[in-house]
């Protein structure tokens, strides 16, 4: 560990001592290790029309699915986002809440190129709006330094970052800077107070190499999520992770996610971790500040 | 539960585990299936897929109860047609899976519509996976595309009399295979796949396109988890009798098995 990232826990461990305000309210006032919480979902633009009352089918799929929680985000319809735009999402998110507290969860989605936009966004969306997180798509390499005032406030804040991964052995033309685990793992080495999750497993090209790469980064959690159902996945993750840093997640394909965990030859305490333990631990860091 | 789409043996990028008759019979003994239809992983990527034919063969010998041999042939290559004679006729295989983007043809082919007419002769049932593995994860060696829907379609509609299943795909209520009129014959089932049960719920509204005889059980085990699978249908807003249908009935009767 450097000089530096000690001196900056340092400073935001006072930081957090001088009364930055829990502000997670209702919503999740009453997690606990037994709910069911999918940490990777979406809600949908209301102006898109595609999909009216999203949240709403949400929340009645996750009731058919035994998900307690579902932890959201919005992205735009167009990507990369202007400030305007996620800070739109943002506050459908927040409606989102209110109509389903303890249900929905928000994750405020950002681009960091529009810093301080961002940095005062989630601000709001966490202490105002008792959101939970913070979301990432694929604007920059997560391991880029536009990105570091960002992670520095999700520390400040003990929130968890929720980003969008791949690992594909083709370039991707419509992402170039797709994060995988090893940018993953590069930012947690200069932050390891950061909680990041690496976005579905099952969604992003080679699993096994996505596993692999977070190994020793021992800060850093999984996220099931993703249509992709492989047999191994999930006892590959914990061999190779431990449990403890398994999440639940969806991503909207959500017979796929809750049948892979259900489908996983591992343990039922592992289960109950990964089903939600580990999210509601997540959680209670910024309750607890 | 009987389940259309399950496989042994190895396949060329990923391993993969319970791929033996007996480990595979106990991951079927703890979900409750009582008999998969399975074909050969290794003949995917086998140039010459009959020893893979022959191995399936012999390792399903003693559980034909509950293994159900299909053989997998490729009708581009040399000795095809003795291939499924051997296979039906010696080796017990009661369907066919065919894999027209790994072995490098379309389903509307000449040679792969005289595959389906002496297949169907034959009195046996053709399988399409639509996919083996998720594109996205693909190897750096080879590219492997889904099996456009359109070409499945022309297919169906080319050989009337033949029977098809459809595996491990989706989007069919976009494609005439999943509209209700479409004029296509009505010579397809199509399996739970990757279909969704929840928010967009393809597959309900493809039970009500096509009916739940058309809909069969199918998990990809073990390339993939059987559990989201049965998820889907657990979850399917349908009677009693059509989760019956969808998950053991429909394909009894296309594999003409007593129950």
């Amino acid at each position: 560990m450097t000089s530096d990232s000690l001196s900056r826990r340092a400073f935001l461990e006072r930081a957090g001592a001088a009364g930055v305000a829990p502000a997670l309210g209702a919503q999740t006032r009453s997690t606990g290790s037994t709910k069911t919480i999918d940490c990777h979902a979406h809600l949908y633009a209301q102006s898109s029309g595609v999909l009216r009352d999203s949240d709403s089918q949400l929340v009645e799929a996750a009731d058919k699915l035994g998900i307690d929680q579902l932890c959201c985000s919005m992205l735009t319809a167009r990507r990369p986002a202007t400030a305007d735009q996620f800070r739109e999402c943002n506050r459908q998110v927040a409606e989102s809440t209110k109509r389903f507290p303890g249900r929905i969860l928000g994750y405020a989605y950002v681009n960091p190129g529009y810093t301080k936009d961002a940095l005062d966004d989630v601000r709001r969306c966490v202490e105002e709006r008792g959101f939970m997180g913070v979301k990432l798509y694929n604007e920059y390499w997560i391991d880029e330094p536009v990105l570091y005032p960002l992670v520095e406030l999700t520390i400040e804040l003990r929130i968890p970052i929720l980003t969008h991964a791949g690992h594909m052995h083709y370039y991707l033309a419509d992402q170039p800077r797709i994060s995988d685990g090893s940018h993953i793992a590069k930012v947690a080495s200069r932050y390891p107070e950061a909680t990041i999750i690496c976005g579905h497993v099952g969604g992003g090209g080679d699993w096994e190499w996505e596993i692999k790469s977070l190994r020793n980064a021992p800060t850093v959690y999984l996220d099931t999520s993703g249509s992709v159902i492989d047999e191994g996945m999930i006892e590959m993750a914990v061999a190779t992770l431990g449990a403890d840093r398994v999440v639940f997640g969806c991503d909207m394909s959500m017979t796929a996610g809750v049948g892979k965990i259900r489908g996983a030859r591992i343990s039922e305490s592992d289960r109950a971790k990964i089903m939600g333990g580990n999210m509601a631990r997540i959680m209670a860091r910024r309750q607890r500040s | 539960m009987i389940d259309i789409n399950a496989y042994l043996g190895h396949f060329a990028f990923r391993q993969l585990r319970h791929n033996t008759a007996p480990e595979l019979l106990r991951l079927m003994d703890s979900r409750k299936i009582r008999q998969a239809a399975v074909s050969s992983a290794d003949a995917i990527a086998y140039r010459n897929v009959q020893p893979a034919n022959e191995q399936l063969a012999a390792e399903v010998e003693h559980h034909r109860d509950r293994l159900i041999p299909f053989a997998v042939i490729n009708p581009t290559y040399a000795g095809w047609a003795d291939d499924l004679a051997t296979c039906q006729e010696k080796l017990g295989m009661k369907g066919l899976r065919l894999y027209p983007r790994w072995h490098n043809y379309k389903l509307t082919d000449p040679a792969c519509l005289e595959l389906v007419k002496a297949a169907t002769g034959r009195g046996m049932l053709i399988t399409i996976p639509v996919r083996v593995e998720d594109p996205r994860q693909r190897t750096w060696l080879v590219e492997i595309p889904d099996v456009p829907l359109a070409e499945i379609e022309g297919l169906v509609r080319a050989a009337p009399s033949a029977q098809f299943a459809i595996l491990n795909g989706l989007g069919y209520t976009g494609s005439a295979l999943g509209r209700k009129g479409s004029g296509l014959p009505a010579n397809y089932s199509i399996d739970v796949g990757r279909m969704s049960a929840v928010l967009a719920n393809e597959l309900g509204r493809l039970v009500e396109n096509l009916g739940a005889d058309r809909i069969l059980f199918g998990s990809g085990m073990p390339f993939q988890y059987p559990d989201p699978a049965i998820v889907k249908v657990e979850v399917l807003e349908v009677s009693a009798a059509d989760k019956e249908d969808i998950l053991t009935r429909n394909a009894a009767r296309l594999l003409r098995l007593q129950l």
